[in-house]
């Protein structure tokens, strides 16, 4: 029988991979759920996610949702809470595999399992994440992901922006700021985790799965090995004082320069906060073993997973080894 | 956690799994691989982040002759990230005929082989920020890159396909403090070691006494314990401990301190090479973004047939203080002598006492070069001063291709060159000070001897150039400068037999069970290679011996642990 499944932010970065995935399984058929009217689909839904009512009837034609909302902190938070609302006003359990994120953990440093607390009194994103996490996690039948970063071909943060930088020359060794392991995942191996928690038989023991490669490099350690793959070598050493500059200066003017020129068109460089300087310094490593035996995940190598990244979008198509 | 050890309170005893001596390359790199395997550590360190005089006194001592080896006190910092917090951050492994016995190298051969180390040296690279473990011409680039000098024929006694790489270099205290700072491994700034305790038997070490420079004092008690004080300070711990023999720990059979080695080196002839295709003697870029540069290396095969140490060179500017250099950034430097730092102002500028003619002479070539020396400031401040991965050293491209041949050469070991303890004299905190009586051999002069005339025959018989030296002053140029400054080899030698060594092939100091020395201390033969590489590679498979000693025993140490902490 296949399964019908609700992809709420099909148009995102995940959500895209997850459908076409659910598309070429054999078992199930996807049903995309856009916020704008676009590339749907064949059975493809447009529907505001925040809406609780019209998430309650899509639910009614599918067996299971996989919630791929990403955006503001406040869409992730009331898209939770519709979800939430819809779900509870659903007649039987539902599968829902949901997308939280490493950020619940904070600024948790060393190994980091799934029985690790969640971070309390976070703001932004993370705190957004914990939200949602918490808001949903009632449901029986929900399976929470917290993926690490998400690399792979066209992977907005993770490989296009960290491309742009490297290229730039803006980020490569970066000393005792790179120190940080990557917790890298590769978008295949997400999507195969969404797989196999919608296959998963609902009596499984853990409902929360980490997903980060095993011995994921440290951010140092990514950024060289990509500039290689990429040619954007000699791999320059960022020295602090720059890292600096970059987070207090550089990172607040591109800010307010993306504001101004937002719907122009323009595409400015890409600005590396402070957030993301202590993410790349901050020594977290998930923990993904639950998801290598209960979800049978063979993960991929950080070679093999660059060669992916970087041959679908690098100019001169170099393969990486 | 990084703890002072002012704040430890007074006559309390800390206790660890490993104690470690010294927060330097080798000490540092020791925690963080201990830290990775989860061993419970503590580190001690005598100094603070910053220089500080009183401490740095703590390292003064004497030479037997001034001439030959410069004070204690020099080229050694006592402080957090030790000496890398001055040093050039050459890096290059040892080769294999270093662990081998050599017929013609009096007390040679290692209890370990080449591919005992070779596992660790990756890793060892990486915590140097040396980029990847290659270190040769093929391995590091991709592409072709340039010859040091083009037709140097395949069959010559040397190779210049061998690399030495640069580290950034890195400030091992600065760069790893976050990490050890956020990990479970306890480093404890400002203690310093005295005397250190055996149980009655005298097979264990029990204890380690601590004290601060302002007068705090407490005790460590560790299952094991690892000396990585460097090359002399650490026979002078041993020393400083009666131990089971009375004559210092490890030191029953007189041979802690003994077998002391440095490196001879020194900048010697006039290497014409006006009809060779192209000469390279500059840096190159690896793709990791390292500075990486050709030598001249002697074969191990030719160093077999001349019966001779190891030996490199690399092609050199010509001697700063001889103005006939007629270039304006030598000249610069050598009036720019008094601003830099000792340790690199000894071979750069010193020696030579400077007369007004000469000074003036200086003043016109750095009047008659302004864009030469504005270029080389400008790269100077761009790439050195400004940069974290700083240019390596001073590059000068003569305007013709005439270099002087800079070498560096193994020293063999000999019983006779030694630290000793000068009894009568003790520092602050009432160690007895060091007496440093450095020697070197009939052999160490064959090396250097026989090294360049094969390459002065090399050259001319391949129609590359000339290469003219006095072979009478060859001694005289390979000591002018003393010992090379800062390589501290051989006194805790490793070895098979307690009667001609201090360590055995793990590094633990035969006479004591637990008890273990990391560092160029254990080295029994000096090589070509500076020390640091191979003695972070050395410490790297130390935390593995302790790593996986620790898997069997540690059940038993926790019992025995908890048993003391109760039965307070």
């Amino acid at each position: 029988m296949t399964q019908r499944v609700l992809v709420l932010g099909a148009g995102g970065y995940v959500g895209r991979h997850v459908v076409a995935a659910l598309r070429h399984c054999g078992w199930a058929t996807p049903v995309p759920v856009l916020r704008r009217p676009g590339s749907a689909g064949e059975g493809g839904l447009v529907l505001d996610a925040t809406d609780a009512s019209a998430l309650a009837a899509a639910l009614r034609n599918v067996d299971a949702v996989v919630n791929c909302v990403a955006g503001s902190p406040a869409t992730i938070q009331a898209g939770a809470q519709a979800l939430r609302n819809a779900m509870a006003s659903h007649g039987s359990a539902i599968r829902l595999v949901h997308f939280s994120s490493m950020a619940v953990y904070g600024p948790a440093i060393g190994r980091v399992d799934e029985t690790a607390p969640m971070a309390e009194g976070l703001g932004g994103y993370a705190g957004a994440k914990v939200a949602a996490e918490r808001l949903l996690a009632e449901f029986g039948d929900a399976i929470m992901l917290r993926p690490g970063c998400i690399y792979g071909r066209g992977s907005p943060q993770w490989s296009v922006r960290i491309e742009r930088l490297l290229r730039a020359g803006r980020i490569g060794d970066l000393g005792a700021a790179g120190d940080g392991c990557s917790n890298l995942v590769h978008i295949d191996d997400v999507v195969q985790a969404v797989l196999a928690a919608l296959r998963r038989s609902s009596a499984g023991a853990s409902r929360i799965f980490n997903l980060a490669m095993p011995a994921a490099p440290t951010w140092n350690d990514y950024f060289v090995a990509y500039a290689r793959c990429l040619g954007a070598v000699p791999v320059p050493r960022i020295s602090q004082r720059r890292l600096a500059c970059e987070g207090r200066i550089l990172a607040p003017l591109l800010k307010i320069g993306e504001i101004i020129l937002r719907g122009e068109g323009a595409r400015l460089p890409p600005p590396i906060p402070p957030s993301l300087l202590r993410l790349w310094a901050q020594d977290i490593r998930l923990d993904a073993a639950a998801a290598t035996d209960q979800l049978a995940m063979r993960w991929l190598p950080l070679a093999e997973g660059l060669t992916r990244a970087a041959t679908a979008h690098s100019q001169k198509g170099s393969p990486c080894d | 956690m990084i703890i002072e050890a002012a704040a430890v309170p007074s006559e309390t005893t800390l206790t660890a799994d490993v104690c470690i001596v010294g927060g330097g390359a080798v000490g540092i790199s020791l925690a963080l691989a201990l830290l990775e395997a989860g061993v419970d550590v503590l580190l001690l360190e005598s100094g603070n982040d910053a220089q500080d005089a009183a401490t740095q006194d703590l390292y003064a001592g004497t030479v037997a002759d001034e001439r030959l080896h410069s004070p204690p006190d020099r080229y050694r910092q006592r402080r957090f990230g030790g000496s890398t917090t001055i040093w050039g951050g050459r890096c290059m492994p040892f080769d294999p005929i270093d662990f081998q016995p050599r017929d013609f190298i009096a007390h040679s051969g290692w209890p370990i082989d080449y591919r005992d180390v070779l596992p660790f040296y990756p890793e060892a690279n990486r915590l140097c920020e040396a980029g990847d473990f290659a270190y040769t011409v093929e391995t590091a680039f991709p592409q072709p890159v340039r010859e040091l000098i083009a037709g140097l024929p395949a069959d010559s006694a040397f190779s210049s396909n061998t690399l030495e790489r640069f580290s950034c270099p890195t400030d091992f205290g600065k760069r790893y403090r976050q990490r050890l700072a956020q990990g479970d491994a306890r480093v404890v700034l400002g203690a310093n070691v005295g005397t250190m305790y055996l149980d009655p038997a005298g097979r264990r070490l029990r204890a380690l006494d601590v004290r601060t420079l302002g007068g705090n004092r407490f005790r460590v008690q560790a299952r094991r314990y690892v000396l990585a004080a460097g090359g002399l300070e650490t026979a002078r711990l041993l020393l400083a401990s009666p131990g089971a023999s009375g004559r210092g720990i490890g030191n029953a059979h007189d041979v802690v301190g003994r077998y002391y080695m440095c490196h001879l080196a020194g900048t010697i002839g006039t290497l014409d090479l006006t009809p060779a295709a192209s000469v390279w003697h500059g840096y190159e870029i690896s793709d990791d973004g390292v500075y990486c540069r050709r030598r001249l290396a002697l074969r191990p095969a030719v160093q077999q047939r001349l019966r001779v140490g190891n030996f490199i060179a690399r092609l050199h500017h010509p001697r700063l203080t001889d103005p006939a250099h007629r270039t304006g950034v030598l000249s610069l430097l050598c009036l720019a002598g008094p601003f830099i730092p000792y340790e690199y102002a000894k071979r750069l500028t010193g020696g030579e006492p400077a007369t007004w003619r000469t000074w003036l002479t200086h003043a016109g070539n750095v009047l008659s070069d302004i864009p030469g020396i504005t270029a080389f400031l400008w790269h100077w401040l761009r790439h050195r001063t400004l940069a974290e991965r700083k240019f390596p050293s001073v590059v000068v491209y003569p305007r013709a291709p005439r270099y002087s041949l800079d070498f560096h050469a193994e020293q063999e070991p000999n019983p006779d060159s030694r630290v000793t303890l000068e009894h009568g004299s003790a520092d602050a905190l009432g160690m007895p000070r060091l007496r440093v009586d450095w020697r070197h051999t009939r052999q160490d002069v064959r090396t250097v001897q026989a090294a360049l005339a094969v390459l002065a025959h090399d050259v001319a018989e391949a129609g590359l150039g000339r290469f003219l030296y006095d072979p009478a002053g060859v001694e005289h140029e390979m000591i002018r400068y003393g010992a090379y400054g800062g390589h501290h080899i051989g006194t805790a030698r490793m070895g098979a037999d307690p009667r001609s060594s201090v360590v055995d092939a793990n590094c633990r100091v035969h006479e004591v069970d637990n008890l273990y020395v990391a560092g160029s201390a254990v080295f029994p033969t000096s090589s070509q290679a500076n020390p640091t590489l191979t003695a972070v590679a050395l410490a790297l498979r130390l935390a593995a011996h302790l790593s996986r000693q620790r898997a069997w025993s540690a059940s038993r140490w926790q019992a025995r642990n908890f048993r003391r902490q109760e039965g307070r």
